[in-house]
């Protein structure tokens, strides 16, 4: 039995934290936050993601990646979360995935090397406004020619990105993934704003587009990289909360109040130790589901949906705990507290809310719905 | 990360169930089997068929041979915990003895109390209490006031234990004693082994909110205990007692894990023989029940993986503890909210009869509380995990 990280993947995780507490720290997370109108990418933090082969971790071999798997992956995630990392690394990976699971040799071939070095940026448009994260909530269709019309929201850094992979209702009931390039005609990306300073997102709307299909894609496939989705935005989840509960100690150590450190009274260490069992509970789930989707185990969208709902429910009490428990200064522009609050806030709805994946655990545990069987 | 057992684990799971196949009977798993027993009745029962499963090897699995173990790795008992559970065997007769006083004597008792103890309670032939609380000493064991005074070769013990496990069913009692007069908090306490049966010790039971009488209290008057009897070195009791809990390091939460996984599809047929789980909010209530159930199972690979390390779990264990027990807890109120009124009812139905699921919801009250209460693990957790200031 050996339920933890590798010496390596533990190697790689502190790697990139300790590379990311010297680079890129929270005065630069700041900077990212008060420039709304830049692209939420600064370029010498993607060089580096490229250079470090964070960007490689999951990407086969043979296509010049690491090959690592999603246990490694969230190990990289976790870091990001934990130092409210800007940049569109996950929609990067994630569009890497697509191609990895669904692309044809020549997609590969074209297309992943540049996704492990860094040169190409791209994203994930897997859902349409006001969906759920599963096949009824995408708004895209494609017709039998593989143009495709409908909208998709949030598509994160679409700006930025040159290659989206864009999921589509098809003829046939299935749900196909489809390589679009922005630049096409028909192709209309909005910026949206958001109060997580530290992403960039937009609404793609397509009008007949020619999307090149991934020739392996299917519901199946499609739900699978939602799933990966999910578990990265846990892990990010999860490196946040440990983050923004160790800063909240620390401050509870130093602050004095009545004579006494605040972190002494009762009322706020009960809750803090709470919050620590849940954290620990939550890392515990990323990693079993990261595992699970790696080794492919037949309960692995069941861990998937354990991990996020407790992940998301986890990093949105803690983070609402640091910043009551900061008091005012908690509660200012200037405090840090903020980008982690409003960080886990938006993760906690991306790739399926709680609700959503609560409702899943329902129908697997309940109503006795294998966990294999492809949900829609 | 491998979730593997080595080939001569996944051998004795095999073995294990095989022989749990052929030795407990369909109907024992049935709740109403047992609850419809007398309880001296159910021990005696359970006594009996403990003693079998020794002499079959499927006793002290990870202890070593010489004291009548298996001589097992930590994955088989991983495997005997989620075993046993998962095949509705009954729960132990002497489950402090064997969690807790069994490992303390092989760990420092004398030779003679290795010899004389550890066999015979592997083998049921003596069943063992815990006196550690007290009425004035529950979360604050160290204000512990029951006495012992040196006469000749013998203390005589006075003084009185209380929320004392199978108290009225136990031959001897492991206790803390104070043997040095007018001694203070940790200092002058002894654990001394005394016999039940003796002059002078007297077990009452203690009815519980389930109606159950799983506690006791033992009340000491003049009870004569020879100085050999004490484990650990006399005035070096609260040494003893902190080695003692330590072995609670070693439970990783399987066994509530397994046994809560089969609460949990017993309390769903049960609501849905009601037609109560298609309500939205409940099933959202019985999926987070479902997720931090999950998250326990997860976790108890991680303990086991650090138990397989030789790392010491310290203050982790109250992690452990809180998750178990709160989920427990609200697992059972989750029954409750999805019967409604029926809840309350012992047969809401001339076909339905509740009484022994109600007693599990009515036990999670205790399960917070027994074993340092959570307000306890929250303290240890908050100091000794976080750093957080006393």
């Amino acid at each position: 039995m050996h339920f933890a990280l590798t010496d390596e993947q533990c190697a790689l995780g502190d790697a990139v934290r300790d590379y990311l507490a010297d680079r890129f720290a929270l005065s630069a997370v700041r900077a990212v936050f008060e420039d709304l109108g830049g692209t939420g990418n600064p370029a010498q933090l993607w060089k580096a993601m490229g250079e470090q082969g964070w960007l490689a971790v999951c990407v086969p071999e043979e296509y010049d990646g690491l090959g690592l798997g999603l246990v490694a992956a969230q190990a990289v995630a976790r870091a990001f979360g934990a130092g409210v990392i800007p940049g569109p690394w996950l929609p990067t990976v994630l569009a890497g995935e697509a191609l990895a699971l669904a692309g044809s040799d020549a997609q590969k071939a074209s297309l992943l090397p540049a996704v492990a070095s860094g040169a190409l940026v791209a994203t994930v448009a897997l859902r349409g406004p006001a969906g759920r994260y599963d096949r009824s909530g995408v708004r895209v269709g494609a017709d039998e020619a593989g143009r495709l019309t409908g909208s998709a929201l949030p598509v994160d850094y679409a700006e930025t990105a040159e290659i989206i992979v864009v999921a589509a209702l098809e003829p046939g009931g299935e749900v196909g993934l489809y390589l679009v390039e922005p630049g096409l005609p028909g192709v209309q990306v909005t910026g949206l704003e958001s109060y997580d300073g530290s992403v960039r997102t937009a609404s793609v709307v397509l009008d007949g587009v020619p999307g090149q299909r991934l020739p392996g894609s299917s519901t199946a496939v499609f739900v699978d990289l939602l799933d990966r989705g999910a578990v990265l935005t846990a892990g990010d989840l999860v490196g946040l909360a440990r983050e923004a509960l160790a800063r909240t100690v620390a401050y509870a150590c130093d602050r004095v109040q009545f004579g006494r450190a605040v972190g002494s009274f009762q009322a706020l260490k009960h809750h803090l130790a709470d919050l620590h069992v849940a954290v620990t509970m939550s890392e515990h789930a990323v990693l079993y589901a990261a595992h699970a989707l790696d080794a492919g185990l037949a309960d692995r969208r069941l861990a998937v949906a354990v991990a996020k709902s407790k992940a998301s429910d986890t990093a949105r009490e803690v983070t609402a705990a640091m910043i009551q428990y900061h008091g005012g200064i908690g509660y200012t522009w200037e405090h840090d507290a903020h980008f982690f609050y409003k960080r886990a806030k938006r993760e906690a709805y991306s790739y399926g809310d709680p609700i959503e994946h609560r409702d899943r655990v329902a129908a697997f545990t309940i109503d006795g719905i294998s966990p294999t069987a492809v949900g829609s | 990360m491998d979730l593997s057992f080595t080939p001569e684990e996944e051998q004795f799971r095999a073995e294990l169930r095989a022989w749990l196949a052929d030795n407990i009977p369909p109907r024992w798993r049935s709740r109403s089997f047992w609850s419809a027993m007398p309880e001296a009745a159910a021990f005696e029962l359970r006594r009996d068929w403990e003693r079998r499963k020794y002499d079959a090897g499927f006793a002290g699995i990870s202890w070593p041979r010489e004291y009548g173990g298996r001589g097992g790795t930590p994955g088989m008992q991983a495997i005997y915990d989620a075993e046993t559970q998962r095949a509705g065997a009954p729960h132990t007769v002497n489950a402090l003895g064997l969690a807790f006083l069994a490992p303390t004597v092989m760990a420092i008792g004398t030779d003679e109390q290795k010899r004389d103890i550890v066999g015979p309670m592997l083998r049921n032939e003596v069943i063992w209490c815990q006196g550690f609380s007290e009425p004035g000493a529950g979360s604050d064991l160290a204000a512990l006031r029951t006495s012992g005074v040196l006469d000749g070769d013998e203390f005589i013990v006075n003084g009185q234990k209380v929320w004392t496990t199978n108290a009225v069913y136990a031959d001897k009692i492991f206790a803390l004693v104070r043997t040095e007069p007018g001694s203070q908090r940790h200092s002058g306490i002894s654990m001394l082994l005394i016999d039940m049966r003796s002059d002078g010790v007297q077990a009452r039971p203690l009815r519980q909110i389930s109606g159950a009488s799983e506690f006791g209290e033992v009340f000491f008057t003049d009870a004569r205990v020879k100085v050999g009897d004490c484990l650990g070195g006399v005035g070096n009791g609260w040494a003893t007692a902190m080695l003692l809990l330590s072995f609670e390091r070693g439970a990783s939460g399987i066994v509530q894990y397994t046994a809560m996984r089969r609460q949990f599809d017993e309390i769903v047929a049960t609501a849905a023989t009601f037609g109560r789980t298609g309500d939205p909010i409940l099933r959202q209530q019985l999926a987070s029940r479902m997720v931090e159930l999950e998250c326990l199972r997860y976790h108890s690979m991680h303990v086991l993986t650090q138990v397989e390390r030789g790392e010491d779990l310290g203050a982790g264990s109250s992690v452990t503890k809180l998750q178990w027990s709160h989920t427990h807890q609200e697992l059972w109120e989750t029954f409750d909210d999805l019967l409604g009124p029926e809840a309350t009812l012992a047969r809401p139905r001339p076909d339905t009869d509740l009484r022994a699921m109600q007693q599990e919801a009515m036990w999670s009250r205790s399960v917070t509380i027994w074993g340092g209460s959570s307000q306890v693990q929250r303290n240890i957790v908050a100091e000794r995990v976080l750093g957080l200031p006393r």
